[in-house]
């Protein structure tokens, strides 16, 4: 048996005209993923970049997030099996590609780390290019994380009060510094402390998986 | 209708129920058919198909299938009927869960189990079940099963070659611009046209 | 991104099963509706006179390939994640004209043929048995055609890829060309109806 088929011309009519739209529109959007734009003023990023603006300390960061500085965001774009191993306390994943989808708080201070910190560093200008200007990157990224906070090497010959806060800096998040012969370190301060590579800061780095930036 | 004035309460209560659920069903008219319904329009019953299929793209981030579920269920067959047959046949090692099986088959068992049942409902709802055999009126419906098991024997070859049929490549493939899909579109329909003249005794 | 649910991982695979027969239910419904599970309305597209399979087939793809798109665009889908069947040019252009010659002999595809035997038609049945026949025919065949079946493998590629179109051109091209093919298709059909009445006013 063969019935005929019920027809709904008004109906097929707006369906017909949806695929047309629908069709029409794609042809103009191209790629089916909302393209996000960014804006750059190359001049005014080259001068932050050289009056080293874009970046902050590990010391420093490590200050902000003790003191529970307000609106702070601190973003590890690396894989997740990365940051699950080991992470700065307080920051949350936030891989490169979602710097464009991501919602942004107009109050939030925002620092980007990733291992080394070139990642970061690119993630920063992608902020900026969305047009964020509190963004910051640690510029030595985790390896300067674990010289600094997890695992600073002290020269013996530092001021009191200066090991002093160093050691309740590291002690905050759980680390361990050591205090070395300046005899055979330099004691030079970069900023607040130095942190001449050794056995033991190598073998934290190593900890941290190698990858690309 | 008149007998509804006649009826028990209980028979209109009946009759008041068939009526919901057949409108629900999307069928104009109001009960459980015998006569045959018209059939819906094949661009809204296309359209529901494909939202269908949207749906699995959306929810497994995968499209609808056939021809799979009867290869799953071959493979099943003859495992089971002679294993050591099976696990030297690289063929039939794929769909055993042994060989890096997709898992992808179990899933189009039970979505070929789904379409029975939703084929079944809605031909009851709209009184188009009948045991019967579908075929033109130049041939008899003896001759109409022997060509129906032959053609499913070449669509199977087919289907097996080009690792789909019409929904696997011709709906999911499609949908997802697959090329090898629109090329199986394409001599599919060829192949079809084709062969069609020379079936016309048994169509017409 | 909130989808494909189940490649993201939302839920296991006991679920996923569950939703296959949801789906298959919904699927089977809407190809019975169409009028899909019978062989001889099927067999007219063949003949020109009644292009249901057609209808049906492209409004279900242009319905999913639209959706998909705009999904994507939304950012509700992650379109990486969605399954793209494989591309295997010989043995697909091979097995599709196969396939075609069986399909107007079985007047059934795979799918429908499961429509055509659960509302009770026979040839249906003959077809599912066909079908698994075959299968098994090709199984057994598989060492001597095995390496034609896995030859000229172009993995998950796509039309925009293949023509150096955008993803969007690709799919209004296809737009266009299904509603024009449904426009042919009126026509089409209106021309087989059309000897019919004259015939009738003859005498």
């Amino acid at each position: 048996m063969t019935v005929d088929a019920r027809r709904r011309p008004g109906v097929e009519r707006g369906l017909a005209i949806t695929a047309i739209v629908g069709g029409a529109l794609a042809v103009v959007a191209g790629a089916p993923t909302r393209a996000t734009r960014g804006n750059i003023d190359v001049s005014e990023l080259a001068r932050i970049v050289e009056h080293e603006e874009d970046h902050i300390t590990a010391v420093e960061l490590a200050k902000w997030i003790r003191d529970d500085k307000t609106g702070l965001r601190v973003m590890d774009i690396r894989s997740d099996t990365e940051f699950t191993d080991f992470h700065i306390p307080g920051a949350t994943r936030v891989p490169l590609a979602e710097i464009a989808r991501m919602r942004l708080d107009s109050a939030a201070t925002y620092v980007l780390y990733s291992e080394g910190g070139t990642h970061a560093a690119q993630g920063w200008f992608l902020m900026r290019a969305r047009g964020v200007r509190n963004v910051f990157f640690l510029r030595g990224g985790l390896y300067e994380w674990v010289e600094q906070i997890m695992n600073p090497h002290v020269a013996s010959n530092t001021p009191q009060a200066q090991r002093d806060s160093i050691r309740a800096l590291t002690m905050w998040f759980g680390g361990k510094m050591e205090v070395v012969d300046s005899t055979t370190t330099p004691s030079v301060l970069d900023r607040e402390l130095s942190a001449p590579h050794s056995a033991a800061t190598a073998e934290s780095i190593r900890k941290i998986r190698r990858r690309a930036c | 209708m008149s007998d509804l004035a006649t009826a028990a309460p209980g028979q209109t209560l009946g009759s008041a129920v068939a009526h919901v659920a057949a409108e629900a069903a999307t069928v104009p008219r109001t009960r459980v058919r015998r006569e045959p319904a018209p059939y819906s329009s094949p661009y809204l019953a296309g359209v529901g198909v494909g939202i269908v299929l949207l749906l699995a793209f959306v929810l497994m981030g995968r499209g609808l299938g056939a021809s799979g579920a009867f290869s799953s269920v071959v493979a099943a067959a003859v495992e089971t009927a002679a294993p050591t047959h099976a696990a030297g046949n690289a063929f039939y090692t794929q769909y055993l869960g042994n060989g890096g099986a997709s898992p992808l088959e179990d899933w189009l068992v039970f979505e070929i189990i789904g379409v029975v049942i939703g084929g079944l409902a809605s031909g009851l709802l709209t009184g188009r079940v009948r045991w019967t055999t579908e075929h033109g009126p130049a041939i008899t419906s003896r001759r109409r099963l022997a060509n129906a098991f032959v053609g499913g024997t070449v669509m199977g070859i087919g289907a097996k070659l080009a690792r789909g049929c019409t929904s696997g490549l011709g709906l999911t493939g499609g949908a997802t611009l697959s090329v090898g899909s629109w090329l199986f579109i394409i001599a599919a329909f060829a192949g079809a046209y084709a062969a069609a003249p020379l079936l016309r005794k048994a169509w017409r | 991104m909130m989808a494909p649910f189940y490649e993201l991982g939302r839920f296991g695979d006991s679920t996923g099963l569950v939703i296959a027969v949801l789906l298959g239910i919904a699927f089977g419904w809407f190809l019975e509706q169409g009028g899909m599970g019978n062989a001889r309305k099927l067999s007219g597209q063949f003949y020109l006179t009644d292009l249901s399979v057609l209808k049906l087939m492209f409004s279900a793809i242009l319905t999913a390939m639209l959706g998909l798109f705009w999904l994507s665009w939304a950012g509700l889908l992650d379109l990486s994640r969605v399954y793209v069947p494989e591309t295997f040019v010989a043995p697909q252009l091979v097995g599709g004209l196969v396939f075609g010659v069986g399909f107007v002999v079985g007047g059934l595809c795979p799918g429908t043929s499961c429509v055509a035997a659960a509302t009770g038609r026979r040839d249906g049945f003959a077809l599912i048995a066909g079908m698994l026949a075959g299968v098994f025919v090709f199984g057994e065949a598989f060492p001597v055609i095995g390496g034609f079946a896995n030859s000229t493998a172009r993995g998950a590629w796509t039309l925009p890829q293949a023509l150096g179109l955008s993803h969007g051109t690709v799919v209004g091209i296809i737009v266009a060309a299904a509603l024009g093919a449904f426009a042919g298709a009126e026509w089409l059909e209106r021309r087989a109806e059309r000897p019919a009445r004259s015939t009738r006013v003859g005498v």
